[in-house]
């Protein structure tokens, strides 16, 4: 998957091209990095904790710049891009923080209807879809009420359910199942894998949870040192032989 | 019933009670220094108009019927609109405050004096009286009120120029009080501005959330500051018209039309200078970031 080739340049929905990072005058985080995610893939990322994984992804959420290398979305170089069309590329991503992000002063439906809402869209246009997709996720009850008085479960649904709201064309998880139990964990890579799945999401997860990866047949790239491999063997033989990733999930 | 949609940024917190409090007070202040300004300017024009074209013509060792002639001379010069001499009872009045009201001795030479009215726009009629008076025979001095109007007038001009600058201070002061607030606010909010932006909000989007906030935060405060000015200056008028007699020279505070539009358009300028000082301070802050 890390190897470049030529006809995967015109669909990747992600391409990393040569990528490095560092903050300030610290030594570099990502040196190096080549990456291609093809639309409608779904894929691990994972690595020790302070390897890069969450600079990394901040790279493909476009909060922050390469040092060096580009960064392409949907076949766009981002580095070339005006603050507008970088706005509108965002569009098309959506994300779920590891720490949730909510907007305190929201309600569940507000902070799911947000990126709607920054789309100018009308709330007429899109209360349905957004108390549909709540339900969906099992807060069809708790629509109006407000991060803190929801469980750490229910808060990632609405971190998710807010991520996935405006159908992006990539989504990208930053360790969605760290603050949940383990039921919690596969119901929602399940949904994840839904969404990949029915809508040709291309999702990539970052998690240090191997259990997890092991029982999923999804390519896994590993950050150390700053450099990214694809990650080989690490599967059980009965995952490599499933052909549907829904089929391990609880 | 579905509850109304909260603002994508919170409710207003302690520190923009703060911020609300300096900024009513910066516009109770240049309301009020805006209000002097437009008064100094009034009195100025008002008192001005009134003395100049004026002269005061004193006669020496001359008597009642001497100074009547000299002021049928002076009516006749070229641009005298009228001329009056005193009568004995007003010149006794002008001494008044030094005599006291038992009268002049009668040994004190005690000029006579004329008041001349010219014409509008008569020119410098000063050395022309002089001159008529001088060829007539009398020994007469010619005080020409506008020398020290114009005195006067430069001193307010100098007042109101003062009381504009305090206004223009006060605004700047202002301004860069609600800038400083907004960068702290976008700090304080760097969370749900992080996120807007993640999600795709553009730059114009996430100032404008920060440009209605300050703006309707400037027009209440400016509005409150605008109230407390106008009943300082209500204050002020009954002090005023309560106090000593004589206060002709100083600027006298209204509640005219124009004084009144003035306690208006303050809070909108605040509403205004925030709404353009959070905007600048965000699109410029946002720049920052990729």
């Amino acid at each position: 998957m890390t190897q470049l080739r030529p006809d995967m340049f015109e669909e990747a929905a992600v391409r990393l091209d040569g990528v490095s990072l560092r903050y300030d005058s610290s030594e570099e985080i990502l040196s190096g990095i080549d990456l291609v995610l093809k639309p409608g893939s779904f894929s691990f990322l994972t690595g020790a904790s302070g390897a890069g994984k969450s600079s990394l992804l901040k790279l493909l959420y476009l909060a922050q710049p390469p040092t060096r290398g580009e960064v392409s979305l949907f076949g766009r170089p981002t580095g070339r891009l005006t603050r507008d069309q970088l706005s509108a590329l965002r569009r098309r991503v959506g994300v779920v923080f590891q720490e949730f992000r909510l907007l305190t002063h929201l309600t569940a439906y507000e902070n799911v209807a947000l990126p709607l809402r920054v789309m100018g869209r009308k709330e007429s246009q899109y209360r349905r879809d957004v108390e549909e997709l709540l339900t969906w996720v099992g807060l069809g009850e708790r629509l109006h009420k407000r991060p803190e008085t929801l469980s750490g479960g229910e808060q990632q649904r609405v971190a998710i359910a807010r991520a996935v709201v405006t159908q992006p064309n990539l989504l990208i998880a930053d360790e969605p199942t760290g603050n949940v139990d383990p039921d919690m964990g596969a119901r929602l890579m399940r949904l994840f894998f839904e969404l990949n799945k029915r809508l040709g999401t291309t999702v990539i997860i970052a998690t240090h949870d191997l259990g997890l990866i092991r029982q999923i047949d999804a390519p896994v790239f590993r950050l150390a040192n700053g450099m990214l491999v694809q990650e080989s063997g690490e599967k059980t033989p009965a995952a490599r032989r499933r052909t549907d990733p829904l089929k391990a999930m609880p | 019933m579905k509850p109304r949609e909260n603002s994508l940024l919170p409710l207003e917190d302690a520190r923009e009670a703060a911020l609300f409090f300096v900024v009513g007070a910066l516009c109770f202040l240049a309301a009020l220094a805006a209000l002097s300004a437009k008064s100094t300017y009034g009195a100025a024009r008002a008192w001005t108009a009134e003395v100049e074209g004026e002269f005061t013509v004193s006669l020496s060792g001359a008597d009642a019927t001497a100074s009547a002639e000299a002021a049928k001379l002076l009516a006749k010069v070229e641009g005298v609109k009228a001329a009056r001499a005193f009568t004995d009872a007003e010149i006794n009045e002008l001494l008044e405050p030094n005599f006291g009201q038992s009268g002049l001795p009668a040994d004190l030479p005690v000029p006579r004096l004329i008041a001349v009215t010219a014409d509008t726009g008569a020119g410098d009629l000063g050395p022309r009286l002089s001159l008529a008076l001088h060829e007539a025979g009398y020994d007469a001095a010619v005080d020409a009120h506008s020398e020290w109007a114009g005195d006067v007038r430069h001193m307010l001009a100098v007042s109101r120029i003062a009381a504009l600058s305090i206004v223009a201070l006060l605004s700047a002061t202002a301004i860069a009080v609600i800038a400083f607030a907004t960068h702290a606010a976008l700090l304080a909010r760097r969370d749900i501005v992080d996120v807007l932006h993640i999600a795709g909000a553009r730059d114009r989007f996430i100032a404008s959330l920060f440009e209605r906030r300050f703006w309707l935060l400037g027009l209440r405060a400016g509005t409150v500051g605008a109230l407390v000015a106008l009943a300082s200056v209500a204050v002020l008028i009954a002090l005023g018209r309560s106090g000593a007699e004589r206060t002709g020279l100083l600027p006298q505070l209204s509640l005219d039309f124009p004084d009144l539009a003035v306690l208006v358009v303050t809070p909108v300028i605040a509403g205004l200078a925030a709404r353009i000082a959070a905007g600048i301070t965000v699109m410029r802050s946002l720049k920052t970031v990729m």
